[in-house]
């Protein structure tokens, strides 16, 4: 199994879906959150992801199809 | 003098010992170094510093190695130019620029951050120091290894500056061209980073990296007799930098360095084509969006900024704003600082003084206040930016016959030799 520490920033038009059920019931990943921040406008959410490669590989295009951004949790370091 | 208690998350703020740790196991925040500022309150004074190496190194006690520098003993301590021309031109009447197109040994400010890592991770027993990098840092780390004797590793997206990749490669380090955004290197060099024991001086080292810029602040301070200016512009990439002259500027105030309080304002400088920090100043949104970089300021060209956030709040917990500048704003900042002030920075540089132009314009920095520009890299590496846009002046035979009509065809109007 491997893991995943990523950030997902959601537009306003999915802040109050049930993005993250959705995900753990389509795929076999397993969820944790750690973090999050949500405005009126948009929603950014830090959590761990774990499951099988190809599992995280679809889940995350999954996500990314819905028109939430997946970036890592770090952040790019300049 | 026992200075650093450890590493804490900046999120949740829970301590770690002071290793080689970046990220907080429990909320996946960024870790950052703390200080135990009382036991330096009385000792560390301005005459102390004042009495150190003329280096960033005088502001030691401040920074988070244990022992005596291993590299980059002369790094820092770049001018504080009083701009008197630049003023002029911007209808302002107290600027200055902070230098670091000078900076030693590889002429940008990540220099400070590369000599604080690369002593860090020497102390830490590592012998491999590494880096994802969008020029500068590239740079800086390949040069600061070659001095620590230390084999180096540093990835670079294959399209950057000709005269990044030369002022890498001449050092002698493992130059890893990944094609790909800067974005793609990054993700790459956390996975090279899980598997390695090496010292990646911007992410498993990046705590003690980061605190290097700070000497940014402290050198402004210092320069302009122990006091705060009004306001700073700071370009912004992953946006570490303008957090840490603040968190600088904050601890001279603590540890009572500075004349009077610390009421300086941070704004930031982004290019149009990547400025998601700027949006969200702009926006009021503590949430930095994401974007793709289309800009020809590459050393600031980082879509999801890592520290975006601390950067949003640095600006405006100091009541300070942003602003973007667009590729042709950036070009002209480039001249106007060259052609007012005989600088030469890189295209970061235009984009600062751009965007300062625009927070002038629209009065959020008065035209009776201080500034201080913040440039933080040499234009000889980012020629390509510029090159289009220059010509020469005259070209003639050389005959003073043809010099003497060059010059009047094209309107140029000298003092002939005094006869007498």
């Amino acid at each position: 199994m491997a893991k995943r520490m990523v950030m997902l920033i959601f537009p306003e038009t999915l802040v109050t879906e049930p993005v993250i059920y959705r995900l753990s019931r389509k795929f076999k990943i397993i969820p944790n959150v750690r973090r999050a921040r949500v405005t009126e406008k948009v929603g950014e959410l830090t959590l761990e992801l774990e499951g099988e490669e190809e599992e995280l590989a679809k889940g995350i295009a999954y996500l990314n199809g819905l028109g939430i951004k997946v970036q890592p949790a770090a952040g790019e370091r300049g | 003098m026992v200075k650093v208690k450890g590493l804490k998350c900046r999120e949740c703020s829970r301590p770690y010992p002071p290793a080689p740790l970046h990220v907080c196991e429990f909320c996946f925040g960024p870790l950052e170094v703390d200080y135990d500022y009382e036991s330096l309150r009385g000792t560390l004074t301005r005459r102390s510093i004042e009495a150190g190496p003329p280096s960033i190194w005088r502001y030691r006690a401040l920074l988070p190695i244990d022992g005596e520098p291993a590299v980059g003993v002369h790094c820092g301590m770049t001018p504080l130019v009083k701009a008197r021309n630049l003023a002029r031109a911007l209808g302002m009447r107290e600027v200055y620029v902070k230098n670091d197109t000078v900076n030693h040994p590889s002429f940008s400010f990540k220099d400070r951050v590369v000599a604080v890592a690369i002593t860090r991770a020497l102390e830490f027993d590592f012998t491999v120091v590494a880096c994802a990098s969008t020029g500068n840092l590239a740079n800086s780390v390949a040069a600061h290894a070659a001095e620590g004797g230390l084999q180096s590793f540093v990835f670079m997206p294959a399209d950057l500056e000709q005269g990044k990749v030369i002022g890498t490669l001449i050092y002698a380090p493992n130059l890893v061209a990944v094609e790909g955004n800067y974005d793609e290197v990054n993700r790459l060099c956390s996975e090279i980073a899980d598997k390695y024991r090496w010292a990646f001086v911007n992410i498993n080292i990046r705590p003690y990296y980061a605190e290097g810029s700070k000497t940014f602040g402290y050198e402004i301070a210092e320069q302009l007799g122990w006091r705060a200016p009004r306001h700073i512009v700071v370009p912004a990439a992953g946006g570490s930098l303008v957090t840490k002259i603040w968190k600088g500027l904050k601890e001279f105030e603590r540890l009572g360095l500075l004349d009077g309080r610390c009421e300086t304002r941070m704004h930031l400088a982004q290019a149009e084509g990547c400025g998601p920090i700027v949006t969200a100043i702009k926006e009021n949104s503590e949430i930095v969006k994401p974007v793709k970089p289309k800009t020809i300021a590459k050393s600031l060209a980082i879509g999801n900024p890592a520290d975006g956030y601390y950067a949003y709040k640095a600006v405006k917990a100091s009541g300070g704003h942003g602003d973007h500048a667009s590729d042709e704003e950036i070009v002209e900042g480039m001249k106007l600082l060259a052609g007012t002030e005989g600088i030469f920075s890189e295209t970061a540089g235009g984009v600062t003084v751009a965007a300062a132009k625009r927070l002038i314009e629209q009065g959020r920095i008065p035209r009776d206040e201080s500034l201080v520009l913040c440039i933080t890299g040499n234009g000889l590496k980012t020629q390509e930016a510029v090159a289009p846009s220059l010509r020469v002046s005259l070209q003639i035979k050389p005959t003073l016959r043809s010099f003497d009509e060059a010059m009047a065809s094209h309107g140029i109007e000298v003092s002939p030799k005094d006869p007498s």
